[in-house]
């Protein structure tokens, strides 16, 4: 972005210091930051760019539309489904080239660069459907001032702060509803014939038209013996999956990564794969016509609660799970009858709360891999089914096993924290209900139940909460009265390093590579609104994309300031923390705050993390 | 799904039944007198036990509330072998769900235990301007096929706790000895078996 980022290549091992508890932090830091100090950092005025709204803005998850966020954009590209849907019909057909070049990007292949040959044949048909579907754009075009009105109407602070809910919206629309075409994000799944399975938004059968013309582009471009990964167009990326005979395509205006976006398909195929089990494509295989959406039928809600978890949940794109910070013999305590349960021949035994995990125990040489874990979790959460009683119920853990089901049996001993079993043996019922009977005994007794109350009213770690160092207190001080005598912008700094936590710093998550897990800092201000943290994800995921760039990466830190956050990233074999300041925020007191925040972590390493979980040691 | 001397029966009873015919409205109406006007979709199956008594015995039901989605069809026969009793349930305002409802009766005169006490209820009497399915013609269909018939309406709770005590009171007396665990399983593996037939 329009952002200093000045990421160092792997040679610089000693730039941040070990966050060890018998070396002096203070000479640690001061190494790191005059390290971080040589780096350049960009004006403050060089950031001040129109092109970032999607911090701002960015909300795909309520009903906000596309302009809304848009609205500080240049107003030549607005009506953004109508950019998209003539982009995707031009480029299925002759213009193909010339219509991605006027976008400015051309469209990227996996392989080979020529685009489809417009000299082609079967490509009269495509023309057909897409001159079909521009009689709409016009009447699109006829009505734009109306629709502006409605946005300016519809987008209110309190929408965006309504809780979320379950189950798919507008299911009234289609692609010719101008609604629809304004979404931010669209998600489908389709069949390799083109018959709809699934759609964020809209009625899958009415969009089977529109289903066809993605199948026409995907096939079309494999008939050349090629793959197309992503199209770009103007400000939308529409990015496809092909996983076998079933397609998977993400429409966005959102500006997250390629490779982010393409995560996010492969989840919502695991989530497929996870109730159906990949056998599916046996179906196909029989029959090509296959009509897959009936066997979907009831689990809009679980699809649409992966996609909103795309905004919220960082384990979608840092690809390990979270623990609930609970006393360390507690959890140990639950452990063990995890433990003892799974030895009586039960797969996999999860206590969790919420999305969160309590503890976790597998069978020898069982490993349940953390994304399994977000589908599995996603898919109990959002099914309402499973708080009325105990039921048993089939399910396909995608990256242990994808061709089998496992059955799952799954009880909550209240609204939040709940009991998943997993075994292979569909005869198992009664021996999994004795089972949980045993780990509910040892829950009570140990009171277990109403400490995770507890945690969950006391939340997890706060930046306010950070130990500060007395040295980086005075230090922060004095800079600030520098700051002073120059004026206007640096009495904002005063002001703004107050809020949050120590010197700035608004939130950070840490990742342990060894645990697979990671654990975030509870949102405080001034992130607190749906929008802003949300923002804050999407820096994140650009953070996230960014060290791990297989072309350039991989990287150990990253500075990067603009006008929204300054955020800090560090890489070590051990683990990677994300932390986000005050765009105002000392760049060397914020380099001290990673080092403190690192030294928290350790501290309370037995409290917010899973130790010892013997699936996960792979 | 045994018969003590002190006359307490163990009856394991699934529910069967198209999707959307409001088998999880009846159990939850009969376990926790309970009702939602919009009931979620069940996933896989459903697990309560409810204990009745009717004059001459102490009835401990263990209900299955299956799924009624295509996609656990297969998984039908894990839930209803063994059982003692049978609920077949469809919507009196939805003629398809009738049609499933006697897909399933045939089903279960086919492959269920053939003791079986088949039950079936025409639910959501309560929606009389909406019926499609007359009680006269599921009337006629179940005494041909030799269930008994009641039209239920787990909103308003009629019949719900009645079709329950029926059952209860034409469970056999004196069963004979069943799988202690009260599931009675295929040879096959069953996992195998529904990952290769779910869309069959």
């Amino acid at each position: 972005m329009t952002s200093d980022s000045s990421s160092s290549p792997s040679s610089s091992d000693t730039e941040f210091a070990d966050p060890n508890p018998s070396t002096d932090p203070g000479t640690n830091s001061e190494r790191v930051q005059s390290q971080l100090e040589s780096m350049n950092l960009s004006e403050p005025s060089e950031v001040s760019d129109g092109s970032h709204t999607d911090y701002g803005g960015g909300d795909d998850d309520d009903d906000a539309p596309a302009e809304v966020a848009l609205s500080n954009a240049n107003e030549g590209g607005f009506t953004n489904g109508r950019v998209v849907r003539e982009d995707l019909a031009e480029t299925s057909g002759e213009e193909g080239r010339e219509a991605s070049l006027r976008a400015e990007h051309p469209v990227e292949m996996e392989a080979g660069e020529e685009p489809p040959s417009p000299t082609s044949s079967g490509y009269d048909g495509e023309r057909g459907s897409s001159g079909g579907a521009t009689s709409t754009y016009k009447a699109d075009d006829a009505s734009e001032d109306e629709i502006r009105e409605a946005n300016g109407d519809g987008d209110t602070a309190s929408q965006h702060e309504a809780a979320w809910l379950p189950g798919k919206r507008h299911v009234h629309e289609d692609d010719a509803s101008i609604s629809w075409r304004k979404r931010k994000k669209h998600f489908f799944i389709l069949s390799n014939s083109g018959k709809p399975i699934y759609s964020r938004y809209g009625d899958e059968h009415k969009l089977a038209g529109f289903s066809a013309t993605l199948q026409a582009i995907i096939s079309f471009v494999e008939n050349g013996g090629d793959r197309v990964n992503l199209v770009k167009a103007g400000k939308h990326q529409v990015v496809f999956l092909v996983k076998g005979p079933i397609y998977l395509v993400c429409i966005s205006c959102t500006d997250e990564t390629y490779d982010y976006l393409r995560g996010q398909l492969d989840l919502l195929y695991g989530q497929m794969i996870l109730i159906l089990t990949k056998s599916i494509d046996r179906c196909f295989e029989k029959n090509a016509k296959f009509d897959m959406s009936p066997l979907l039928g009831g689990t809009d809600a679980v699809f649409s609660s992966l996609v909103h978890s795309f905004s919220w949940n960082p384990a979608t794109f840092l690809h390990a799970y979270t623990c609930l910070p609970i006393q360390y013999a507690l959890r140990q305590a639950a452990g063990t009858i995890l433990q003892e349960v799974c030895a009586s021949g039960v797969l996999f035994s999860l206590l969790m709360c919420r999305h969160k995990v309590i503890s976790l125990a597998g069978a020898q040489k069982a490993s349940l891999h953390p994304d399994d874990l977000l589908l599995l979790s996603n898919f109990v959460m959002s099914s309402e089914s499973f708080r009325t009683s105990e039921s048993f119920s089939p399910i396909c853990l995608p990256r242990y096993n994808p061709q089998a089901f496992l059955h799952a049996y799954v009880h909550f001993f209240d609204d939040d924290t709940y009991v998943m079993l997993l075994t292979t043996r569909s005869e198992a019922f009664y021996h999994l209900k004795d089972c949980r009977i045993r780990i509910e005994a040892v829950l009570l007794k140990s009171n277990i139940l109403s400490m995770v109350q507890r945690s969950i009213a006391e939340g997890g770690m706060r930046v306010e909460d950070l130990p500060i160092d007395r040295r980086l207190r005075q230090k922060a001080s004095s800079t600030n009265n520098q700051g002073q005598d120059t004026g206007g912008p640096d009495r904002l700094r005063d002001i703004s390093v107050g809020t949050g936590g120590p010197f700035g710093l608004w939130h950070f998550i840490y990742r342990s590579i060894y645990l697979d897990q990671y654990i975030s800092s509870e949102f405080s201000l001034p992130v607190t609104s749906h929008r802003q943290q949300k923002s804050l994800y999407r820096a994140y995921q650009k953070l996230y994309a960014s060290m791990h760039d297989k072309g350039l990466g991989p990287h150990k830190t990253q500075y990067r300031r603009d006008e929204n956050y300054t955020l800090l990233c560090w890489v070590t074999p051990d683990f990677e923390l994300y932390a986000a300041f005050d765009p105002l925020a000392d760049k060397a007191m914020a380099i001290k705050m990673c080092n403190q925040v690192c030294q928290r972590v350790k501290d309370l390493e037995n409290e917010v993390f899973l130790q010892g979980a013997s699936p996960f040691s792979w | 799904m045994a018969t003590a001397g002190n006359k307490s029966i163990n009856a394991k009873l699934v529910l069967l039944g198209d999707v959307g015919a409001g088998k999880s409205s009846l159990v939850l109406r009969f376990v926790k007198d309970q009702f939602v006007e919009f009931q979620e979709s069940t996933i896989g199956a459903a697990f309560f036990s409810q204990t009745l008594a009717v004059n001459d015995a102490t009835v401990k039901f263990e209900i299955w509330d299956t799924a009624g989605q295509e996609r656990y069809h297969s998984l039908a026969p894990m839930y209803y072998r063994g059982a003692a009793a049978a609920v077949i349930v469809f919507d009196v305002t939805n003629q398809a769900s009738f049609e499933r409802a006697k897909k399933w009766v045939q089903e279960l005169q086919a492959q269920g235990n053939p003791n079986m006490v088949m039950a079936l209820a025409g639910n959501k009497s309560d929606l009389l301007d909406a019926r499609k399915v007359t009680a006269e013609e599921a009337q006629t269909y179940a005494q041909e096929n030799s269930l008994f018939f009641m039209e239920t309406s787990a909103k308003t709770a009629a019949n719900v706790k009645e079709i329950f005590y029926e059952i209860a009171r034409r469970l056999p007396r004196v069963q004979p000895t069943e799988n202690p665990t009260g599931m009675v399983l295929p040879d096959r593996a069953m996992d195998r078996a529904v990952s290769a037939s779910c869309c069959a």
